[in-house]
C-alpha cells in the first residue's frame, strides 16, 4: 500500500464509482432481461401457451447422404439409393419403462427382430437425447407399411429415409473402396460418432471417413393429435459428404474383375507415369453390400471365419515368393555391376549341383545352350543359379531393396505387409545362422526366404517400364466439397529412384518385349499389334511339386506398350499352377480390353 | 472458535434472507417438478445441500479473509491439482468428466477452484497495489486464468471455463486498470480470435459455431431452447401453477432440474413470479456491491467485488440462456438449481462477503 500517491479517502472515492458502475451494468443486464421475459411472457405468452397446449412438435432427422467415390474419369464407382430405417427417438419414446418396453415388443413381433435388441438399444441412450438410434436397416415397403399402420401406439418409433451405399455390382472393387458399417464399440468410446452413425471401416471408405461423412439435418414439425405432420418449424438441410475422386478406371477394374474369375488371387493395373493405381482386385472378394445394412452375426462370422480369406486385400496384404519375376531383379544387379554381361552363355541340362544339392530346372532336359536374354525368355532357371552365385547374395538383395522390395509402398490404405528380402550380410553377423550358397541360388530363382506383395511388384514393374522411378502408388486424386472445391488432394510422390545405366535399362525391356513375342514363357499374353512386355513367374509353396499339382501360385508382370508403356498389369493367381499357362493369359485380356481401340484398329488394319 | 460479538452485529442479515428465499423457491420448484414422494425427497435432499452450505457459509464468513488472501496461492495450486485429477481418479456423468468421489458424495473441483482463483487474483492485485495496473499486470495474470481454464474446458465445462474470465475483468476494473489497457486487451482478444480459429480442427469448429448458432444442430441444444422458451413464454402473466406446467411435468424441458430451472419456475408462476425471483437475485448481487463499495480497504473491497460477480454472472449467463438471449452453455443457476456443489459454493462466495462486512467497522 501507497499512501503517498492519494489520500486514502480519495482513493475509496474512486474505488467506490467503480463498484458502483459494475453494479449499475449488472443493473442493465437485469433489466434487458425483465424486457426479454416481458416479451415472451405477456407480449407473445398467449402465442407459447398456444404452443404449449398443443405441443406436439416433433424433431425428424435428415440423413445426410454419403460422399460418392468416382473413378478417374468423373463415372461413380459407388453411389446412394434412399433405404428405409427403423429409428427409435428416446426422448419420444414412453417414460414408464412398462410401457415403452411392450411398444418394443410390439415393433419386435411386427417386423419379426430381437425384442431384447430394441430395448437393450434404447437402455443404453439417455432418456433426454433427440438424436435417433438407428436399429435396423434395409426395411422392406411392406415392413414400413406395418409400422406406419401401427404408428399411435409407437410413440417414439420411426420410419427414417436413409441414403445408402449401393454398389454396381455386390463385390465390385470390394477391397479398394472398403465396406460401411456401424460404429462399433471402440469408435464409440473415442466420442467422435454416435450410436447408429454408419462409419467406413475398410479401405478408401475408412481412409476418407472424415470426409465422406456428411453432417445430418433435421427438422422440426408440429404434428396433430393423431401425429399427423401439419407443418414444418425449422429445417436443416443435411451436408451431405464430400466427393471423392480416386485414380480407378471403372472400365479396367471391371474388366480385371472379369479376367480373375474363377481365382483367388490379386490383380493390380498401375500407371507406370504417375503410380496411379487404375484398378486393383483382390479375388476372392466379400459382398459389400452385405454389411451395409444391419448384419447378423451368423453372416458375418460366416465371411470372417471363411477358409479363403475374403476381407484379406491380397494385394497389399498377401505375400508371395515372387519366383521368376526376381531373375529381373538378379539380371539388373549382375548387368550394372559388371559380374554378368548379355555374351555369357551357359548350357542348361535341367539339372546344377552345389555341393551334396540338386537343383532342377522347371524344364526336364533342360533349355541346352542359352544366353542371358534367352534365360530370360524361356525363364532357364539352371542359368540364373550360376548367374546369382556370380553376383552375389548381398548384391542381389541390395538391388531389390533399391527396387522397393522389402519396404512399404505407402500407398494409403491400412494393413500393408512388407514383404522381405533376406540379406547375406546381416545373417553372417549371427553366430547360430549362417548364409548358405545354397540360399542365394534359391533367391536368384525369386523362391527360398523372399516374399514380395503384389504391389510392390507393380511399383517395380513400373520403375523397370519409366527407367527406375518407383512412385507411391495413388489411389487417390483429390476430394472435392460441393462449395468448398478442392479440400484435400495427393500430387503423387516418389519413393525411390534405381540408378542403371540406359543400356541395361534398354537390354531388360528388350528381353521382356522377346518374354511375350519371341516364343518366350509368356507367349500366352502376345496380342498382335501390341508390343506387350512381361515376365512370367511361377511360386512354388511346397519344395519341388511340380506345377501341374495347382499348389504353384502363378504370376505374370507385364507392361505395355514396350515403347513409352502406359499401364503395367500385375496377375497373381494363387494355386493357379504355371505363370506362362494360368497368368499370362488373364493379364491378355486386360490388356486386350484397355487397348481395346488400339487392338480393333490392328486388326482392322490387318 | 472465538468470535468477536461485535462481529455478530454486523452480519448483513438482508442478505442471508435473499439467499434462504431464493434456496426455498428452488426446493419448492424441484418438489413441484415430480409428483409425491420422489419429489419430496429431491426437494429435502435440496435442503440439506443448503443447510451444509450454510456450515460452511459460517466457517468462511468466521475466517479473517485478509489470512484468506495471505494463503490464496496455496489455495489456487491445490485447486489446480484437484481440477487436474478429474481425468485420473474421475468419475463420469454422461461423457463429461467432472466430478471426483469424496465419501459418498461426488465433488465437482471446478467449482470449489472459483473461490481459489478469486482469493488469488485479489492476493496478485493488492500485493502490487501502489502500482497502477499494467500491461505487465495483466501478462503475469493471463497464464493465472489460462491454465484452469484449459483444464476446465477439457473436462468439458466450456461454461465453468468462461467464467473465469468476467470474474477477471471486474476484479480488473475493480483494482484499476486504466480505460486504454483494458480496451486494448479487448482488441487483442478479438485478433487472437481468427488466429486460434485457424488452430482448430474441423469437429471443434463445429462445436463452437453450434455454441453459437443451436440451429446448426437441429436435433441438440436448437430444440432445448425452443421447447425452454415455449415453456417460459406459456407462464404469461401470472403462471399456470403447479398442475397446469405442461412443459415442466411432461418432460419436455431437458436439464429441467439443473441448467434450465429457471423455465420451469417461469412457466409455474408466470411474469410476476419471475419479478421475485430475480428481485431475490438483485437483493443479493446488491448488498454483495454495497459491500464492496463500503469496504475499507482494497483487500475487502476485490474479495466482496469478485464474490458478486462470480454470482452475477453465473444469474446473468444462465437467464440470459434459457430465455434465449445467449447461446446454450452449461452454467447452474446459482442457489436454484438443484446440485450441492454448485450450492455450497455459492453460500461459501456468500460466506465471503459476510466476512469483509462483518469486519468493516473493526
Amino acid at each position: 500500500m501507497n499512501p503517498r500517491r492519494l489520500p486514502p479517502s480519495d482513493r475509496r472515492d474512486a474505488g467506490q464509482k467503480r463498484v458502483v458502475a459494475i453494479a449499475a451494468a449488472v443493473m442493465v443486464a437485469f433489466l434487458v432481461i425483465v424486457g426479454q421475459l416481458w416479451y415472451l411472457q405477456v407480449l407473445e405468452g398467449g402465442r407459447f401457451l398456444d404452443a404449449s397446449d398443443k405441443n406436439r412438435t416433433r424433431v425428424r432427422p435428415i440423413a445426410a447422404p454419403r460422399g460418392i467415390l468416382f473413378d478417374r474419369h468423373g463415372a461413380p464407382l459407388v453411389d446412394n439409393r434412399p433405404a428405409f430405417t427403423l429409428s427409435l427417438i428416446p426422448r419420444e419414446l414412453d417414460r414408464d419403462v412398462e410401457r415403452r418396453n411392450a411398444a418394443l415388443g410390439r415393433v419386435a413381433s411386427l417386423l419379426q427382430i430381437s425384442y431384447e435388441e430394441l430395448v437393450e438399444a434404447a437402455d443404453k441412450v439417455s432418456p433426454d437425447s433427440l438424436s435417433p438410434v438407428r436399429v435396423r436397416r434395409g426395411l422392406t415397403l411392406e415392413d414400413v407399411a406395418k409400422v406406419e399402420e401401427w404408428k399411435l401406439e409407437l410413440p417414439g418409433v420411426i420410419v427414417e429415409v436413409e441414403p445408402q451405399r449401393a454398389y454396381p455390382t455386390r463385390r465390385f472393387a470390394a477391397h479398394l473402396l472398403g465396406y460401411v458399417r456401424e460404429a462399433n464399440d471402440d469408435q464409440l468410446k473415442q466420442g467422435r460418432y454416435r450410436r447408429g452413425d454408419m462409419v467406413g471401416q475398410s479401405g478408401l471408405e475408412r481412409l476418407l471417413d472424415e470426409y465422406l461423412r456428411g453432417r445430418d439435418g433435421g427438422e422440426q414439425i408440429e404434428v396433430d393429435a393423431l401425429g399427423r405432420p401439419i407443418r414444418t418449424i425449422k429445417q436443416t438441410e443435411p451436408q451431405p459428404g464430400a466427393q471423392v475422386y480416386t485414380t480407378l478406371d471403372r472400365r479396367i477394374q471391371e474388366a480385371a474383375e472379369r479376367a480373375l474369375e474363377g481365382h483367388a488371387g490379386a490383380v493390380v493395373v498401375m500407371d507406370p507415369r504417375s503410380g496411379d493405381v487404375l484398378a486393383m482386385v483382390s479375388a476372392p472378394a466379400f459382398e459389400v453390400d452385405r454389411f451395409t445394412s444391419t448384419i447378423d452375426r451368423a453372416a458375418w462370422l460366416k465371411v470372417v471365419q471363411d477358409p479363403a480369406h475374403p476381407l484379406l486385400n491380397r494385394v497389399i496384404q498377401s505375400q508371395y515368393a515372387p519366383g521368376s519375376v526376381f531373375k529381373i531383379v538378379v539380371a539388373a544387379a549382375g548387368l550394372q555391376e559388371g559380374t554378368l554381361t548379355p555374351m555369357d552363355r551357359t548350357h542348361c541340362n535341367g539339372e546344377f549341383h552345389l555341393g551334396a544339392w540338386t537343383f532342377k530346372d522347371w524344364k526336364e532336359g533342360g533349355h541346352g545352350g542359352v544366353d542371358l536374354r534367352r534365360a530370360i525368355v524361356q525363364s532357364c532357371n539352371i542359368f540364373f543359379y550360376q548367374a546369382g552365385l556370380r553376383v552375389g547374395g548381398s548384391t542381389i538383395a541390395r538391388y531389390a531393396n533399391q527396387f522397393g522390395f522389402g519396404a512399404a509402398t505407402g500407398v494409403d490404405l491400412p494393413g500393408e505387409k512388407l514383404g522381405l528380402i533376406p540379406h547375406p550380410k546381416i545373417r553372417q553377423g549371427k553366430k547360430a545362422a549362417t548364409w548358405h550358397a545354397g540360399e542365394t541360388v534359391n533367391m536368384s530363382i525369386g523362391q527360398g526366404q523372399v516374399l514380395v506383395t503384389p504391389m510392390q511388384v507393380a511399383r517395380f514393374m513400373s520403375a523397370v517400364a519409366n527407367g527406375g522411378v518407383l512412385w507411391k502408388p495413388r489411389l487417390v486424386q483429390r476430394v472435392e466439397r460441393l462449395e468448398r472445391g478442392v479440400v484435400w488432394s495427393d500430387p503423387g510422390k516418389v519413393n525411390g529412384h534405381v540408378e542403371l545405366s540406359p543400356l541395361v535399362w534398354a537390354f531388360l525391356r528388350q528381353s521382356l518385349w522377346s518374354v511375350v513375342n519371341e516364343g518366350g514363357t509368356g507367349a500366352a499374353a502376345r496380342i498382335p499389334g501390341l508390343d506387350i512386355a512381361g515376365k512370367t513367374g511361377t511360386a512354388q509353396t511346397i519344395a519341388n511339386s511340380r506345377a501341374d499339382k495347382g499348389q504353384d501360385h502363378a504370376w505374370f508382370a507385364a507392361f505395355a506398350p514396350l515403347n513409352d508403356p502406359e499401364v503395367v498389369v500385375i496377375v497373381l493367381a494363387e494355386g493357379g499352377g504355371k505363370g506362362g499357362q494360368v497368368a499370362a493369359p488373364i493379364a491378355r485380356k486386360i490388356l486386350q480390353s484397355i487397348f481395346m481401340e488400339k487392338v480393333a484398329a490392328i486388326e482392322i488394319l490387318g | 472458535m472465538m468470535i468477536d460479538r461485535r462481529l455478530l452485529q454486523n452480519v448483513d442479515w438482508s442478505l442471508l434472507a435473499g439467499a434462504t428465499v431464493l434456496a426455498g423457491l428452488s426446493a419448492t420448484t424441484l418438489a413441484c417438478l415430480h409428483p409425491g414422494r420422489a419429489g419430496s425427497a429431491v426437494a429435502l435432499r435440496q435442503v440439506a445441500w443448503f443447510g451444509i452450505g450454510l456450515v460452511a457459509l459460517a466457517v468462511v464468513a468466521s475466517i479473517d479473509y485478509q489470512k484468506l488472501v495471505r494463503v490464496a496461492p496455496i489455495l489456487y495450486v491445490l485447486a489446480v491439482l484437484a481440477v487436474a485429477s478429474v481425468f485420473v481418479v474421475g468419475r463420469s456423468v454422461s461423457g463429461a468428466r467432472r466430478w471426483i468421489g469424496v465419501g459418498p458424495f461426488s465433488v465437482q473441483p471446478s467449482e470449489l477452484f472459483k473461490l481459489a482463483f478469486i482469493l488469488t487474483v485479489v492476493w496478485f492485485l493488492t500485493s502490487r497495489w501502489a502500482q497502477p495496473v499494467t500491461s505487465g499486470t495483466v501478462a503475469w495474470l493471463f497464464p493465472l486464468a489460462a491454465l484452469p481454464a484449459g483444464l476446465i474446458v477439457k473436462q468439458p465445462d466450456l461454461g465453468t471455463a468462461l467464467l473465469i474470465f468476467p470474474v477477471l475483468i471486474v476484479l480488473l476494473v475493480g483494482a484499476g486498470i486504466g480505460a486504454r489497457l483494458l480496451s486494448a486487451m479487448g482488441a487483442v482478444a478479438l485478433a487472437a480470435a481468427p488466429v486460434a480459429w485457424l488452430a482448430l480442427k474441423d469437429y471443434q469448429r463445429e462445436r463452437i459455431l453450434v455454441y453459437l448458432d443451436p440451429f446448426r444442430d437441429p436435433l441438440g441444444s436448437a430444440y432445448n431452447v425452443i421447447q425452454a422458451k415455449i415453456a417460459i413464454g406459456s407462464g404469461q402473466l401470472l403462471g399456470k401453477g403447479v398442475a397446469g406446467a405442461t412443459q415442466s411435468r411432461l418432460a419436455f424441458l431437458p436439464e429441467r432440474h439443473t441448467d434450465f430451472i429457471f423455465a420451469v419456475f417461469a412457466e409455474m408462476w408466470g411474469f410476476v413470479g419471475c419479478l421475485v425471483l430475480l428481485a431475490a437475485y438483485a437483493l443479493v448481487l446488491l448488498r454483495g456491491f454495497d459491500i464492496a463499495a463500503s469496504a475499507r480497504e482494497p483487500v475487502g473491497r476485490l474479495v466482496a467485488l469478485g464474490a458478486t460477480t462470480l454470482i452475477a454472472s453465473q444469474v446473468l449467463v444462465n437467464v440470459g440462456m434459457v430465455t434465449g438471449l445467449l447461446p446454450v452453455v452449461g452454467i447452474p443457476l446459482p442457489l436454484m438449481s438443484y446440485g450441492g456443489s454448485s450450492m455450497v459454493v455459492s453460500l461459501m462466495a456468500l460466506g465471503l462477503l459476510l466476512s469483509v462486512r462483518m469486519r468493516q467497522f473493526q
